[in-house]
């Protein structure tokens, strides 16, 4: 189980500009994986075609074994919904939902909304929104936003958290209480967390670390 | 997705009001004028239909051709006439040629509910200085009354006064005024062919049409003595058991005799021609406000999806499908159609109960004192007006679902990073 990519490529664009080469790697189940590189080294799209939000244009991606690239629609949707979580740098929420609503939407998709309610309810008491479950994300600060969307994120118990620099919008103290969940998820409740961050200290948090150069992997995985 | 749908309609209540109000307004104003138009043209075809006979059966206009004439004045001892100038115009005082047949054939019929055989005559009414031209109808009362309603419109006396016989008349409210008579008094009737007779006012009827209430009826027997023309008939009034019928009816007897043979519909074909334009006219400005309607619905769905680009990435990357982000927009569309369509039914059928007590009378069309203006609560209108709403409402909205289904996240985050 876990995350195999096979000297994955993407180029984009007309004309054609290669921006992520010959990427080859492995992340095993329940790894705190950090991707670090300078801005416009490939970070993000090297995120988002492991956790099948983009698709590569060379290589293969398999998650839990199976090739990303055969599976259909439905199959793709129900792996986003089921197995992966999703925190972008800027707090994607709903403005017209409540906080818990926000929550539970990847569990209104199945139905799964009664089911979940409790554990969405606990997860926004962990993450200290206890009690503000019916703001809406305006009335809600950066910080809790942020919070927000990460207890969205793991509402559905995901194997695979992948995240787009969590507190690149955040001051430091908001940053240090949403690195502490992503860590506490890791460490707790086992979940796989592929993280992109610019803060090489958050990176040092990581089991192993990725660098990225000009849409290469640099040097060989360092373990702390 | 309808329960995100219904937050976004609700998040933006006073676009969505104004979306809705041109639905709304199409639906009810279909309604209204539909009902308006229907309910008129009912009444229209109930009073065709009862006051007045089904099938007409009256004598061929001829018109004159250069050598009709003939046979008449040549015998047949010549093959060709010359003529100058050419005979031209009408064939007058033109008859029905064999009614007989023509009562054998209605009295067989089972569609036939009865028939009348009259002759129209025009003739001059006078009463001392006062004079009046006036077109008299002769029938059998007994007979007319059953094909017509004109014993309804008597006023004063009764229409089968007229039976007894001995030049007796029933006279149109319009033409007693002009000519100044009472009832039972004597009037002089003249035809251009003979000299005055007397003849006694026993009835006077008032529909409310002046043109109907200048005319005169008598018994069918008097009026072949006035005009010298005993025995003959110019019009054979059919009534059928069932009117609808009328049209189809009048064309076979049409084909099988050398009358011609109208439906009342076929008579008023004039009129149903004005209705058809009428309901182009009606179509046409209801589509208008619906294109309108329909092209609000697409602008603010397509507003909504630039808007809400960045949730339909949430939404994918949560796992929901491109055709989930169709159904979100598209139920917006139908959301607003659903409800213009039912409160623009509502609010048509309320216009329409109003309507209903703005008094009419009828005008030229009809006596009914007191009467208001008729609307049609057919539910064809309704179902009409609701399936076009909802059609221009589905077809507003597809586009703009189309496109929003067909965003992929991953170019809306990437545009949104930038
Ligand atoms: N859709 C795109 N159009 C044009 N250039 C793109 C697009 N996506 C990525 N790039 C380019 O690819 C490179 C890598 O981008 P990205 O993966 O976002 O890097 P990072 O996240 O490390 O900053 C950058 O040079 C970026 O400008
Ligand atoms: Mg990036």
């Amino acid at each position: 189980m876990g995350i195999v990519a096979t000297g994955v490529g993407k180029s984009i664009g007309k004309p054609i500009v290669r921006i992520l080469g010959d990427i080859s790697l492995e992340i095993r189940s329940g790894e705190f994986v950090a991707l670090t590189g300078r801005s416009g080294s490939g970070k993000s799209t090297l995120l988002y075609i492991l956790s099948t939000l983009d698709d590569a244009s060379e290589g293969r991606v398999e998650i839990d074994g199976r090739d990303v690239a055969r599976m259909s629609a439905t199959e793709i949707s129900e792996i986003r919904n089921e197995r992966v979580g999703f925190v972008f740098q800027f707090h994607y929420l709903l403005a017209e939902l409540t906080a818990l609503e926000n929550v539970l939407m990847p569990a209104r998709k199945t139905g799964r909304t009664e089911e979940l309610t409790s554990y969405a309810r606990e997860l926004l008491g962990r993450f200290g929104l206890g009690g503000k479950e019916d703001r809406l994300p305006r009335q809600l600060s950066g910080g809790e936003q942020q919070r927000l969307a990460i207890a969205r994120a793991l509402v559905m118990k995901p194997r695979y958290l992948f995240a787009d620099e969590p507190t690149g919008s955040l001051d430091s103290a908001n940053s240090e209480i949403v690195m502490k969940l992503i860590r506490e998820s890791n460490r707790n409740f086992g979940t796989t967390v592929i993280m992109v961050t610019h803060d090489l200290g958050y990176a040092g948090w990581a089991d192993r670390r990725i660098h990225l150069v000009d849409g290469r992997i640099s040097s060989t995985p360092t373990s702390t | 997705m309808m329960f995100l749908a219904v937050r976004y309609l609700l998040a933006r209540r006073r676009q969505t009001l104004l979306t809705l109000l041109g639905i709304f307004f199409g639906t009810a104003a279909y309604i209204a004028i539909s009902g308006f138009m229907l309910g008129f043209r009912g009444y229209f075809v109930n009073q065709l239909v009862n006051n007045n006979a089904h099938v007409h059966i009256q004598p061929r206009e001829d018109f004159l051709s250069d050598h009709s004439l003939d046979r008449e004045f040549f015998g047949r001892s010549y093959d060709h006439a010359f003529w100058d100038p050419a005979p031209s115009g009408r064939k007058d005082s033109a008859i029905v040629e064999n009614p007989q047949s023509w009562y054998r054939r209605l009295a067989a019929d089972p569609r036939v509910v009865a028939f009348s055989p009259q002759l129209t005559a025009s003739v001059i009414f006078s009463n001392g200085k006062a004079t009046a031209p006036a077109t008299i109808i002769g029938c059998d009362p007994l007979q007319q009354m059953k094909v017509t309603t004109i014993a309804d419109y008597i006023v004063e006396g009764s229409f089968t006064d007229l039976a007894a016989g001995g030049n007796r008349v029933i006279l149109g409210d319009e033409l007693r005024k002009r000519l100044g008579v009472r009832m039972l008094q004597n009037v002089l009737v003249a035809s251009a062919t003979n000299a005055p007779l007397p003849f006694k006012v026993v009835g006077i009827y008032r529909t409310g049409n002046r043109f109907t209430d200048q005319g005169a009826y008598g018994a069918l027997a008097d009026i072949q003595a006035v005009n010298r023309t005993p025995s003959q008939v110019n019009e054979i009034a059919v009534r059928l058991e069932d009117y609808l019928q009328a049209a189809p009816i009048a064309s076979t007897w049409s084909t099988l005799s050398q009358e011609k043979v109208e439906s009342w519909d076929q008579l008023n074909a004039n009129i149903f021609e004005v209705f058809r334009l009428q309901d182009a006219i009606r179509y046409v400005s209801i589509g208008a406000i619906l294109v309108v309607a329909a092209f609000g619905i697409t602008n603010v769905l397509n507003m909504t999806v630039m808007q809400k680009r960045k949730d339909i990435a949430i939404l994918r990357s949560l796992g929901y499908q491109s055709r989930d982000i169709v159904t979100l927009f598209f139920s917006q569309g139908l959301i607003l159609g659903v409800s213009g369509a039912f409160l623009g039914a509502v609010f048509g059928y309320l216009f329409s109960r109003y309507m209903q007590t703005i008094p009419f009378t009828g005008g030229t069309m009809g006596g009914r004192a007191g009467g208001t203006l008729i609307i049609s609560y057919d539910p064809k209108i309704y179902i009409q007006a609701v399936v076009l709403a909802l059609l221009s409402a589905i077809v507003a909205s597809l586009l703009p679902a189309r496109a929003a289904g067909k965003l992929t996240p991953i170019e809306i985050i990437r545009a949104g990073a930038e």
